[in-house]
């Protein structure tokens, strides 16, 4: 299995029920997130960040499935990928 | 901040120095996995470092006790503060340059003692820090900042050193292996005595510019998940490919250093009390 | 040595000279200064030592691999002086007082170890039993060759040093307590240079019964909270760092912040140095140790320390007795050089084991006039008594040295 994908695939199974958030301020656009990423989460923003670089964002949060690669491979400590809390555990209606 | 740094690091330390694309911060992640799953806490665990590249780019974000000492001599500090502190789990994270080359002897010694710590070998092959010249791990031929024509010498494996010297954890993985170091670590923090944990990680900066001619972080992550696998994108294969998993595996099958220490002392001052007893109960 | 039954004044400017009057029960016993090096280590809590065999000291390695069993503490032979030094200040930065004794070949290996103890103010003992130099040299004859080689025991300057040099057996027990206790109080390496001549002699030494119930003992402390480092501070008795009490200190190589990370600004260079040496500079009456000899009315002072102070002390005497005004200074304390000791304006004869001259340079830069400091070098042995008699005796003459086989009197 190739470690990047440039071809991104259609989001289906978990999809839609994490959180992703990058540390815009601590990325230093290494790209890894992007290219490992299976599916299309990730985009380039076009003002840079303090560091100076032009940081990673989440672009389409709902296309996640929670693989996880991105939190594995930041080499910056910048993202966090969980489960959304569920609207019944803070007492919404589904 | 991930919720781990978070919980573990130094704040005013990340963003760390490392170059962009470096992957001593995905190794250091794997290593807050390791620790959380294993239940420890920030004053459980004592983080060493060296000098270069993975001394000093994991130096001091580690928010508990550390300490980032001369090159080469991370594991010399750590036999002295072992006997001090025995309790603590030690990390000892250095590159190949501090932990394989200026600092052999005391990697073999610290292994020949069964010292109980954990080195975490981070593996660039060069001495990036200083521009990229070549170390004992360069493969051959590569041509680096200080082997234009080619790296001459042979290189060797820290691991092969280190499990003749007596080391009882021996394991290598590479920086595309996360769960694989995730779990090799904690195994190796289980074990109560000398672990070894060899992790190959691209420098793009670097190594990239004049080994592999480019400094893309892709490329060069790429390149190292081509030497893990064996095979490269095309499906040709690789000029080497790295041997990872754990190589040897005697965790707990002989004495700490630290403990061998203790027991020497109780014994002579059990003999010590038997004498004085002994001189007591004569009239 | 013979009776001094002139009226000349001595002195000895040391915690020691209180310490003996105290009367403390103990036993007298014929030793080497090895032993009583050792164990005036162990009576001042030292409980780790790592070093490498090396003459003259390789019987303190053998010594506290015996003792220090018996007292809950670590004996770590390394596999080289390097590694042994390190494994001190690791010891030392867990809380275990730690000493290394090594002689100058070792010695010269140190530097790293030095430079990261002193920088991030890890109290340490380290012995040098010198001897006659460069490298292996003489194997079993006395030198001071490291006189600024311990001053200057790491690269990259800012920083101060304190060197002591013991000139007896019974001095080396009192001065390895007084060494430890003044690196717990300086949070610094302290070095003790001794030589083969007072490492190996045998000499009458008297040692307490009771090492608990030394009350001047300082006792090792734990630093627990910020700042790690008081730099831009100068004060004394400031708690070592410990590691392994989840104060989350960091000990570092590099120019470093209160927290201890390092830091590149001119301005943490300047509070860290200012640290590093007014600590020492601005207390050093905490660490000044000498011995003096008829300076009320001396014409000619003689200068030494370390095992060749004994006899260049009976020179004096003998030079008093046929006439000559002859006075003797011995500074225990080398380091921070105590200048104080030369503001007289007369002739000073400076009698070293070597031949480059050192100690000279600094007594030169010291006393009013320099065309009046002298240099007696002598290696591999011993100044004799008559030597010195001869020197001062010329000296007070004619203002000059007499010519003397195998004794060495250019410094430039």
């Amino acid at each position: 299995m190739p470690l990047f994908k440039t071809e991104k695939k259609p989001s289906r199974g978990p999809a839609g029920k994490w959180d992703v958030v990058i540390g815009e301020d601590m990325c230093k656009a290494c790209g890894f997130c992007l290219a490992v990423c299976p599916v299309d989460v990730f985009a380039w923003r076009t003002a840079p960040n303090k560091l100076g670089w032009f940081p990673m964002y989440t672009a389409k949060e709902n296309n996640c499935i929670g693989c996880m690669l991105c939190y594995q491979i930041c080499p910056d400590f910048c993202i966090d990928v969980a489960v959304k809390p569920t609207l019944a555990a803070v007492g919404g209606s589904p | 901040m991930n919720k781990l740094a978070q919980k573990y690091l130094r704040p005013s330390q990340i963003p760390t120095k490392a170059c962009h694309g470096c992957g001593i911060g995905m190794i250091e992640n794997w290593l807050l996995q390791a620790i959380d799953e294993l239940g420890l806490q920030q004053e459980d665990v004592i983080f060493g470092t060296g000098i270069g590249c993975v001394g000093r780019q994991t130096f001091a974000t580690w928010g508990g006790d550390n300490f980032g000492a001369t090159h080469g001599r991370a594991l010399a500090v750590a036999t002295g503060l072992k006997l001090a502190q025995p309790d603590k789990k030690y990390l000892i994270v250095v590159g190949d340059g501090d932990a394989a080359s200026i600092g052999t002897s005391h990697l073999i010694h610290a292994a020949r003692r069964n010292l109980g710590v954990t080195v975490i070998c981070e593996d660039n092959m060069g001495y990036e820090s200083t521009g990229g010249q070549f170390s004992p791990t360069t493969p051959a031929g590569y041509v680096t900042n200080s082997s234009p024509y080619g790296m001459a010498e042979p290189p060797f494996d820290p691991c092969d050193v280190v499990k003749a010297a007596g080391a009882t954890f021996v394991a290598e993985t590479t920086a595309t292996q996360w769960h694989q170091t995730v779990k090799i670590v904690k195994k190796a923090l289980a074990n109560d005595g000398f672990s070894f944990v060899h992790v190959r990680f691209p420098c793009n900066e670097n190594f990239g510019a004049y080994a592999l001619g480019t400094r893309d972080t892709l490329k060069n992550l790429e390149w190292i998940y081509e030497h893990t696998q064996g095979r490269k994108a095309d499906g040709t294969e690789t000029d080497f490919t790295w041997e990872t998993g754990i190589k040897h595996d005697a965790s707990n099958s002989r004495p700490e250093f630290s403990k061998i220490m203790r027991d020497v002392n109780l014994r002579v001052r059990a003999e010590m009390a038997a004498k004085a007893a002994g001189a007591a109960a004569k009239p | 040595m013979a009776t001094l039954d002139l009226a000349v004044t001595a002195s000895l400017v040391a915690p020691w000279a209180e310490w003996e009057r105290r009367g403390l029960a103990g036993r007298r016993l014929l030793e080497a200064g090895t032993y009583a090096l050792t164990e005036g280590a162990i009576a001042a809590g030292c409980r780790v030592v790592a070093g490498y065999p090396i003459t003259p000291a390789t019987d303190i390695a053998e010594y506290m691999s015996k003792r220090l069993p018996q007292v809950g503490g670590y004996y770590v032979q390394c596999e080289d002086e390097l590694a042994g030094m390190h494994a001190c200040a690791g010891a030392s930065l867990g809380g275990l007082k730690a000493m290394t004794a090594t002689s100058g070949p070792g010695f010269t290996l140190l530097h790293d170890a030095y430079g990261w103890s002193v920088t991030n103010e890890i109290p340490l003992v380290v012995v040098d039993a010198m001897r006659v130099g460069p490298i292996s040299g003489i194997t079993g004859a006395p030198g001071q060759g490291e006189f600024y080689v311990a001053r200057y025991c790491t690269h990259g300057g800012n920083f101060e040093t304190i060197v002591l040099s013991p000139s007896s057996v019974q001095e080396a027990f009192w001065l390895t307590i007084d060494a430890f206790n003044l690196a717990e109080r300086f949070r610094t390496p302290v070095t003790i240079l001794t030589d083969q001549v007072v490492s190996d002699m045998w000499e009458d030494l008297f040692i307490p019964d009771d090492f608990d119930a030394l009350d001047f003992v300082v006792p090792r402390k734990h630093n627990l909270m910020m700042p790690f480092y008081p730099v831009g501070s100068a004060d004394l008795d400031v708690a070592p760092n410990v590691i392994g009490h989840g104060t989350g200190v960091c000990v570092s190589a590099y120019t470093h912040t209160e927290e201890g990370y390092d830091i590149e600004e001119m301005e943490a260079q300047w509070a860290q140095t200012y640290r590093l040496i007014n600590k020492i500079r601005h207390n050093r009456d905490a660490c000044t140790r000498y011995e003096t000899l008829g300076l009320d009315d001396a014409e000619v002072v003689a200068v030494a320390y370390g095992a060749n102070a004994r006899t260049v002390k009976t020179g004096v005497v003998e030079a008093r007795r046929r006439g000559v005004r002859a006075g003797f200074v011995r500074p225990i304390t080398l380091w921070p050089f105590l200048d104080e000791l030369y503001a007289a304006d007369r002739h000073y004869v400076v009698c070293e084991l070597n031949y480059d001259g050192q100690l000279v340079r600094e007594v030169a830069r010291a006393a009013p006039d320099s065309k009046k400091v002298h240099f007696m070098g002598k290696s591999a042995e011993l100044h004799t008594v008559a030597e010195v008699v001869a020197g001062l005796d010329g000296v007070a003459r004619s203002g000059k040295l007499p010519e003397l086989p195998y004794i060495w009197t250019e410094v430039r």
